[in-house]
C-alpha cells in the first residue's frame, strides 16, 4: 500500500506543479479565434497596464458552451465572439454591462450598441484554389455550374453564423433555388471553416462556398494556392463583438481591455490577422467594408426562423 | 479460511476504489444526470423539471443517430476481431519474425490521436491528396463511406484487442492446450475447444473496450462523416453543445442514451463471464515455449508488416508528408519540402513548447492516477466479496460511455458550485481529474482481465503462510497484473497526452494543452503547423514508453513480461 501512496502522491504532487504555473489572473477574457490575436492583445494590454490577462480561447460554440455550464459561478469578465448574434443573445438575458469607448468614436454605427463593440469583421467569399484547374468564378452561382461539379464545399451554417447568415440573406433574395443547383452539381458540406477549406487548399475540392475570408487571406499569405472572391451581387459581414459580462469584478480594467483593443496598436494587430479593424480609420491590406456589398440581413427575422431555414439546407444538401 | 478475514483487507481496497470513483466519476455523472432532468441546472436552478425530454426523445433524427451509432460500434468490433484475433493468436502461440517490431508499430496507433490519423487518411486518401499524386490512384469514393469509415476506426483501435487477447493467450499458454493433444485433439482442435475459450475473458473485455471506444469516439465520425452525412450520437451530442442554441440537457440526455447502449454490451459482457472459471495462472511453473512457423514465417510476417504500414506507417507518413510541406496546394513535390514548420514549433511560437510540457507531465501524472486506482478497483471487482462489487464495476465502466465532451460539462457544472469550499476548476488538477474519468476504464479492464486468471489458491496459500490482505495484493496479485497493468498505464499517458475533447472545454483559462495547439492551428488554417505538433507528440508519446519499458526490463529482467 505504501507504493500505492506513494505514486498517488507523485500524481498529485505533478498536478500541484502545474498548478503552481497559473497564477491568479486579474482580468479573463474568453475569444474566439484566431489564437494569436488574442494572444498579442493580452500581451499588449498587459504590458500597458501591467494587469495580467488570463485567456480561454475555443470556438464561439465551445465558448457557450463553458459560459452555460459555468453560469451558476461564472469567472468571464470579456468576451469576444465570432458571431454578432451572441451579443444580441447576453443583451437581452441581461448579462451584459453597457460601455461606450472612447476609442470606439470611429467605429461605425452598426458595428456597436449600448453593450458591445466589434473587435473587427470577417466577410463571407469564395474561396478558390488557382490551381484547380477550374474557371475562376465571380458569382455564388457559378458554383452550381457544370466546371464545378464534385468539387465545392460549404461550410456548415448549422456551426458557423455567418454562414447561416449567408444562406438565409441568399434565401430571402432568390429562394432555394440556388442551393438546390449546389446539390445537383454534388456540392457537399463539410463541417467547420477550417474543415471546408483544407480538401481546397490540397485541389480535392476547387472552391469554398461561403470561406470566412480572414482565413484563406492568412493562408495565401502563407503562399497557399488560395484566392478570395466577394462576389458583386453580395455576402454577409460577420462582426465579432466584445461584450464586458454584468458578474465581473474587474468592470474598469475590462473596460481598459476593450479601450486598448480600440487603440491604434490594437486595431492594427487585428488588422494584421486580416480581418478588417472596427475603427474605419485603421488601415488594412485587404477589401473593407466600403468595397464589398453588403446582402441586407434581418437578423430577427432571420434567427427567428432559424430551425426552419436549417432543416430545409440539411434537407437540399442532404448532409 | 474463515470468510471474514478475507473481506476485511479486501473490503477497505474496496472503500478506497469506492471513495475515490465516487469523486472522479459518479459527481460529473450525476451532475449530467441532473442536468438532463433540469434545464437550468447551470444557472443553479431546479426549475422546469423534464421540460426538455419530450422534445429531445421525438426528434425524428434520434432513432437514425442511435442506429448508425450502433452500426459503427458493431462494424467497428468485427473489424477489430477480423483484424486483430489472427495477429494475436500468432503472436502468442509462435516465434514470429520481428514480434517486437509488430508490438511497438502496433503500439503507435495509440497514440495518433484518431482525428489527426483520420486527417491524415483524408489526405492521402482523397482526390488529388498523396496518394494520387504518387500513383495516379483516387480511392476517395471507398474513404468516404460506411465501411471506409469502419476500416479506418477498426486500423485505429485494433490493437485493444491484438495486445489484450496476445497477453491473455501467452497467460493461458500453448500449455492446457497441449494437454488436450495429449488426450488426442488435433492442433486446430485444441486451440478452438481449450485456447481460445480460456482467452474469453481478454477477448470479451477488449471487444467491450472498442464497442464503447468506437460509439464514444468523436473524431473520427467529426471528419469524415460530415462529408457523407453520416451522424452518430456523439455528433449529435456535440452539435447540442457547440451549436448555438447550446442545448446542455438535449446533450445530457443523448448522452444517457449513449450510456445506456455501453451497459448493455458490458451486461452482454459479464453474462459471458458469469459463472465460469478462466484460472490459469496458479502457483505451478510453466513452460513459456512458443512454436515454430515453419513455412507459414513469410506469409504470417506480410500480414503483419501489411497490417502495420496501413495502421501505423501511412497515418504518420501522411502527417510527416504535411508537417514538411511549406504549403498545402504545393503537393508532394522537392520545391515544396523543408522544415519551416518544425522551426517554428522548436521556437515556441503559440506557445508550443508549454503545450508540450503541460501535456506530457499531465500523461504522467494520469498514467500514475489511473493506473493505481485502476489496479485497486479491478482488485476489489475481481477478488473481492459483497454487494459493492457489481456498482463499482459499472461505475468503472461507466466513462468509457461518456463522450468526452459530456464529461467535460459534468465537470464543470460539478465543481464550479459556488458554495464549494475548494475547487480543482480553474486549476490544472480539473485536467487531471477529467483525463482519470476519461481513462479509467483502461487500466481496470486490463487489470481486470488479468486478476480474473490469477487462481484464488495463489492469495489462500499467502493468507495460510500468514501474509496479511494488503501484502498478499502488494507481494503477490499486483506483480502478476503488473505487465497488464503498465501496458494499460502506458495508454493512459498516451491518450491523455493528447485528448481533444476534454481539454479544449474544461483547460484552466491560459492553460495550453498539445491538443489545444493543434486544434487552434486547423482552426486557423495553418494544418502543416498543426500536423508538425502532432508528429512530434506522437514521437514523444512512443519514445517515452518506450525507453521505460527498456529501463523496467533492464531493472527486472525476466520477470517484467509486458510488451516483449
Amino acid at each position: 500500500m505504501r507504493a500505492f501512496t506513494a505514486v498517488m502522491g507523485l500524481a498529485l504532487a505533478l498536478g500541484a506543479s502545474l498548478m503552481a504555473s497559473t497564477a491568479m489572473a486579474d482580468i479573463t477574457v474568453y475569444s474566439a479565434g484566431p489564437g494569436g490575436l488574442i494572444d498579442k492583445l493580452a500581451k499588449g494590454y498587459t504590458d500597458k497596464t501591467g494587469v495580467k490577462v488570463n485567456v480561454f480561447q475555443a470556438t464561439t460554440g465551445k465558448i457557450m458552451a463553458r459560459i452555460e455550464s459555468e453560469a451558476a459561478n461564472p469567472v468571464v469578465d470579456v468576451l469576444i465572439s465570432a458571431s454578432w448574434d451572441t451579443a444580441t443573445d447576453f443583451a437581452k438575458r441581461g448579462w451584459l454591462i453597457a460601455y461606450a469607448s472612447p476609442n470606439a468614436a470611429m467605429v461605425p454605427d452598426f458595428l456597436k450598441n449600448d453593450t458591445a463593440v466589434a473587435q473587427g469583421i470577417s466577410a463571407l467569399g469564395i474561396a478558390w484554389n488557382p490551381a484547380s484547374g477550374t474557371p475562376r468564378p465571380t458569382e455564388w452561382a457559378d458554383l452550381a455550374k457544370p466546371a464545378y461539379k464534385d468539387l465545392v464545399t460549404l461550410p456548415d451554417p448549422a456551426q458557423s453564423g455567418a454562414s447561416f447568415e449567408l444562406v438565409a440573406a441568399l434565401q430571402a433574395r432568390n429562394g432555394w433555388g440556388l442551393f438546390k443547383d449546389l446539390a445537383a452539381n454534388g456540392a457537399i458540406v463539410a463541417g467547420a471553416n477550417a474543415e471546408a477549406l483544407n480538401p481546397v487548399m490540397q485541389g480535392a475540392k476547387a472552391a469554398v462556398f461561403g470561406a470566412v475570408d480572414y482565413i484563406s487571406l492568412a493562408a495565401k499569405a502563407k503562399g497557399e494556392s488560395i484566392d478570395v472572391i466577394f462576389p458583386a451581387s453580395g455576402t454577409v459581414i460577420a462582426p465579432r463583438p466584445m461584450m464586458i459580462l454584468k458578474w465581473s469584478k474587474q468592470p474598469d480594467a475590462s473596460k481598459a481591455f476593450i479601450d486598448y483593443v480600440l487603440s491604434d496598436e490594437g486595431q492594427k494587430a487585428v488588422a494584421a490577422t486580416y480581418l478588417m479593424p472596427a475603427r474605419s480609420d485603421v488601415k488594412a491590406n485587404r477589401p473593407l467594408i466600403s468595397d464589398l456589398k453588403i446582402l441586407p440581413v434581418d437578423a430577427a427575422a432571420v434567427y427567428g426562423t432559424r430551425d426552419t431555414t436549417l432543416a430545409e439546407f440539411a434537407k437540399l444538401l442532404a448532409k | 479460511m474463515r470468510r471474514d478475514v478475507k473481506t476485511g483487507g479486501h473490503g477497505l481496497l474496496g472503500w478506497v476504489a469506492g471513495i475515490s470513483l465516487s469523486v472522479i466519476v459518479l459527481v460529473p455523472f450525476v451532475f449530467i444526470v441532473l442536468q438532463a432532468i433540469f434545464p437550468d441546472l447551470g444557472r443553479g436552478s431546479f426549475a422546469a423539471p423534464l421540460a426538455h425530454l419530450g422534445r429531445t426523445l421525438a426528434d425524428p433524427k434520434l432513432l437514425h443517430l442511435t442506429g448508425n451509432t450502433l452500426t459503427l460500434g458493431l462494424g467497428v468490433m468485427l473489424g477489430c476481431t477480423l483484424i486483430g484475433v489472427p495477429l494475436a493468436v500468432a503472436r502468442a502461440l509462435f516465434r514470429v519474425p520481428f514480434a517486437l517490431v509488430w508490438d511497438v508499430l502496433f503500439l503507435v496507433p495509440f497514440m495518433i490521436p484518431p482525428y489527426i490519423a483520420t486527417l491524415g487518411w483524408i489526405m492521402s486518401m482523397q482526390p488529388r491528396g498523396y496518394l494520387q499524386q504518387l500513383t495516379g490512384v483516387n480511392l476517395g469514393p471507398l474513404l468516404f463511406s460506411v465501411p471506409g469509415m469502419v476500416l479506418i476506426m477498426s486500423l485505429n483501435l485494433f490493437p485493444v484487442v491484438y495486445f489484450a487477447l496476445s497477453r491473455t493467450i501467452e497467460a493461458v499458454g500453448t500449455r492446457y492446450g497441449d494437454v488436450g493433444r495429449v488426450f488426442g485433439a488435433r492442433p486446430v482442435r485444441a486451440f478452438f475447444r481449450i485456447t481460445l475459450p480460456l482467452a474469453t475473458p481478454g477477448l470479451a473485455a477488449s471487444l467491450l473496450l472498442v464497442f464503447a471506444l468506437a460509439i464514444e469516439e468523436y473524431g473520427t465520425p467529426a471528419a469524415l462523416g460530415s462529408r457523407f452525412g453520416f451522424q452518430v450520437l456523439v455528433t449529435g451530442i456535440e452539435n447540442r453543445i457547440s451549436d448555438w442554441p447550446i442545448d446542455l440537457p438535449g446533450a445530457a440526455i443523448l448522452s444517457l442514451l449513449l450510456v445506456g447502449l455501453s451497459l448493455v454490451a458490458f451486461l452482454i459482457q459479464r453474462r459471458i463471464l458469469a459463472g465460469r472459471n478462466y484460472d490459469t495462472v496458479s502457483g505451478k511453473p510453466q513452460a513459456r515455449e512458443k512454436r515454430a512457423l515453419g513455412a507459414l514465417a513469410l506469409p504470417v510476417s506480410l500480414a503483419f508488416a501489411l497490417v502495420a504500414f496501413l495502421a501505423t506507417g501511412l497515418p504518420i507518413l501522411a502527417i510527416l508528408a504535411t508537417a514538411l510541406s511549406k504549403t498545402i496546394s504545393g503537393g508532394l513535390k522537392p520545391s515544396n519540402m523543408g522544415l519551416q514548420n518544425f522551426v517554428e514549433v522548436l521556437a515556441n511560437s503559440g506557445g508550443a513548447l508549454q503545450a508540450l510540457v503541460n501535456s506530457l507531465s499531465l500523461g504522467i501524472a494520469t498514467a500514475l492516477l489511473a493506473g493505481a486506482l485502476g489496479a485497486i478497483t479491478a482488485y476489489a471487482v475481481v477478488k473481492g466479496r459483497g454487494r459493492g462489487r457489481l456498482a463499482l464495476d459499472m461505475l468503472a465502466m461507466l466513462p468509457s460511455a461518456l463522450p468526452g465532451v459530456v464529461v467535460a460539462v459534468g465537470m464543470i457544472l460539478a465543481w464550479n458550485q459556488p458554495w464549494l469550499p475548494f475547487t480543482p476548476y480553474n486549476t490544472p488538477l480539473i485536467l487531471l481529474i477529467a483525463y482519470c474519468c476519461i481513462l479509467l476504464p483502461q487500466p481496470v479492464r486490463y487489470a481486470s482481465a488479468a486478476f480474473q486468471q490469477i487462481g484464488d489458491n495463489l492469495e489462500a496459500a499467502a493468507r495460510v503462510a500468514g501474509a496479511r490482505p494488503f501484502t498478499v495484493f502488494r507481494r503477490i496479485m499486483l506483480p502478476l497484473v503488473l505487465p497488464s497493468l503498465i501496458t494499460s498505464m502506458l495508454l493512459v499517458f498516451a491518450v491523455a497526452s493528447r485528448e481533444l475533447v476534454a481539454s479544449l472545454l474544461v483547460a484552466p483559462v491560459g492553460m495550453m494543452t498539445i491538443a489545444g495547439f493543434i486544434w487552434r492551428q486547423f482552426e486557423q488554417g495553418s494544418v502543416g503547423l498543426g500536423m508538425t505538433m502532432s508528429f512530434i507528440a506522437i514521437v514523444l508519446t512512443t519514445l517515452i514508453p518506450m525507453l521505460l519499458i527498456a529501463v523496467l526490463r533492464r531493472i527486472a529482467g525476466g520477470r517484467f513480461t509486458g510488451l516483449h
